[in-house]
């Protein structure tokens, strides 16, 4: 079982009144790596239109290397402008995932569209930064990973790895659209596609992890890394009724692989659990794993889907990541 | 090429179709079966927010095209579910006969907010001579790409030489034509090959070269083989004020290849135009091009983007 200590919440827009883009949440963290700061990117929203409904943009801090609990910068404006009208992106690109390739930086993210029956639907973009990661272009137009026969909608919470001279993007994929009393609420699950070049992919086209939660469970963010010889995913789950509760919130899922393709699912040695009371005690979700400087650490959201902010905790055991 | 007028053959408010049809036999295609000629096209009806919705049916002719054997009485395939991108409507439906099976490549809409509608083209089988079809997976077969943004829809899939070619269309842009005016849509025409009619290989260019302007909306391609040369007629229009202004409406374009990937395009050669009154005066379009006992037939829409119906040329040769 994986032993987490947690350090705190690390950000929340809402108290720092950052700005009227970053009006509230800090959501899907994604790390990268410079000489003396740690970057977070991440996803914030403005206020909620007259109808409720939000746009969300790309966003980051720069935590201290050294003191990762110390920021000591967060972007003025969003790092990569909202799509065109009718494009799959017009109104979000939530979660994301950034990588660094060569002298290039690229965000995968979800770019979010609203629709009559559904609130809204989602698909895969990518955009490039060459100026360091301050700012991204998007490839294209349109999605780099769309629809197909057995994914009909909802494409999203990509997490982008290059594991040797491949590509590999997890995401998740819609199931079906539950009628509910409220909005139509969606349910998905955890996928993975391969690259040659990260723009042309093949998806591998099943479910990775089995169900815990039923058949409407959902399961998101599959956040991988390698590590002790095998590959380990943190994810996230819940149910797809009343999962803004402490009793439906997200969960802290946890599964290893030893080819990518065949996972077993363990979640009870996760070892991340929600809090007794705060920011994180209804739920807790989003993982992001990282190794920085001998050490190992996880980035989170709390309550309420990131709207109160981001946390950090760190490994405390196991230190070597062997088999367990 | 030069086509003889047969004239207007079907008008959906003659005929009892299915699903509280409201109007309108768009996009008729044909699939030529061993007795009879079966022309898909899609009619409306309206839902309870007022809004149409597109419907599969067909009506069978004999084979010379002259006489009408019966209407579907079923449904031909269902709406997408929830959701789905053939949700709100399928329009239009090409059909091609594969061994036993007829595959039926569907042009499935969806409803959004900041724009009317988006489309892909999804895949459905038919194991009894196209009566019903079964879909391939609830998700699409072509949808948006990174450089094919939106609106992806009007297949025209045909097999030459142990490979599918399906030509369609994708969304560029939306526009508007001034502030206060609706937003319109700008679609060209492509290509795609593949060697299980499945999944697809886009060529990623623009094969038809604008006559009009740089937003003109191309549509509806469809090709046939004949003498040698390959021949598409699709139809093309201005992007604004194509529903009711003079001279902006769709027409018929033609274009010819004899390699599959270079077109010349060549429309005062389509031999077919507006008539000068009646159902095809203001607007032809939604063109498909047919063989069959040996004659080669063109069925279009006319006026009204095939409200009442669709009409018949032949041939000259």
């Amino acid at each position: 079982m994986f032993k987490w200590e947690k350090l705190g919440k690390l950000f929340d827009p809402g108290e720092r009144q950052s700005g009227s883009w970053m009006h509230a949440f800090a959501q899907s963290p994604s790390v990268v790596l410079y000489e003396t700061h740690v970057r977070v990117y991440f996803c914030t929203r403005p206020k909620p239109d007259a109808d409720g409904m939000y746009l969300s943009y790309l966003a980051y801090l720069d935590l201290d290397r050294r003191n990762l609990l110390d920021i000591v910068k967060v972007c003025k404006r969003p790092l990569l402008n909202l799509g065109a009208r009718g494009t799959f992106d017009e109104f979000g690109t939530n979660p994301i995932s950034v990588i660094r390739d060569g002298d290039e930086m690229r965000v995968y993210y979800a770019g979010w569209t609203r629709c009559e029956s559904v609130p809204i639907n989602g698909a895969i973009g990518v955009a490039i930064s060459r100026d360091g990661g301050e700012s991204f272009v998007r490839l294209g137009d349109g999605p780099v990973l769309s629809y197909g026969p057995d994914e009909p909608f909802m494409l999203g919470s990509p997490r982008i790895r290059k594991f040797g001279a491949t590509w590999y993007l997890w995401y998740v994929s819609g199931k079906e659209w539950l009628k509910t009393e409220g909005k139509p609420e969606p349910v998905y699950r955890i996928r993975m596609a391969s690259s040659e070049d990260g723009l042309n992919w093949v998806k591998h086209g099943r479910d990775l992890l089995e169900r815990r939660l039923g058949e409407h469970e959902c399961q998101a963010c599959p956040d991988v890394l390698f590590a002790g010889g095998r590959y380990h995913m943190f994810f996230s789950y819940r149910r797809s009724h009343h999962y803004k509760s402490r009793e439906g919130g997200y969960r802290i899922g946890y599964a290893f692989s030893d080819d990518m393709l065949n996972w077993q699912r363990c979640d009870e040695m996760a070892g991340m659990e929600v809090s007794a009371s705060g920011w994180d005690s209804q739920m807790v979700n989003y993982p992001h794993v990282f190794m920085l400087d001998g050490e190992t650490y996880m980035l989170y959201q709390g309550n309420d889907m990131g709207r109160t902010g981001i946390g950090l905790a760190r490994l405390v055991s196991p230190r070597d990541w062997g088999r367990h | 090429m030069k086509w003889i007028k047969l004239g207007k053959i079907f008008d959906p408010a003659e005929h009892e179709l299915p699903l509280a049809s409201v109007g309108f036999a768009q996009s008729p295609q044909a699939l030529v079966l061993d007795d009879r000629v079966r022309i898909y096209f899609s009619t409306r009806e309206r839902d309870r927010s007022g809004k149409y919705l597109s419907h599969v049916a067909f009506v069978d002719f004999d084979q010379r095209m002259q006489r009408i054997l019966d209407v579907s009485r079923r449904k031909v395939i269902g709406l997408g579910g929830l959701g789905c991108f053939d949700e709100h409507g399928i329009f239009p439906i090409n059909v091609l006969k594969d061994g036993d099976r007829v595959l039926a490549y569907t042009t499935g809409w969806n409803r959004k907010v900041s724009v009317s509608a988006d489309a892909a083209i999804g895949l459905a089988i038919s194991h009894d001579q196209g009566l019903t079809f079964e879909r391939y997976g609830s998700g699409p077969i072509m949808a948006a790409a990174l450089n094919e943004p939106f609106l992806v829809g009007d297949a025209f899939v045909a097999r030459y030489g142990g490979v599918y070619h399906m030509w369609y269309i994708f969304g560029l842009r939306w526009i508007r034509q001034s502030e206060e005016a609706p937003l319109d849509r700008v679609y060209k025409i492509a290509h795609a090959t593949s060697t299980d009619g499945i999944n697809w290989r886009r060529d990623g260019r623009l094969i038809i070269p604008d006559t009009l302007n740089a937003d003109e909306c191309q549509a509806l391609p469809t090709v046939i083989h004949l003498d040698g040369r390959y021949h598409m007629y699709f139809c093309y229009r201005e992007a604004h004020g194509f529903r009711d202004q003079h001279g902006k409406g769709y027409r018929i374009g033609y274009a010819w290849s004899e390699d599959l990937q270079n077109w010349t395009r060549a429309d005062e050669q389509a031999g077919i135009d507006v008539s000068a009154e009646g159902w095809d005066a203001q607007m032809q379009c939604y063109p498909h091009v047919f063989e069959c006992e040996n004659r080669v037939y063109l069925l279009y829409n006319g006026n009204e983007f095939g409200r009442h119906g669709f009409g018949l040329a032949v041939l000259e040769r």
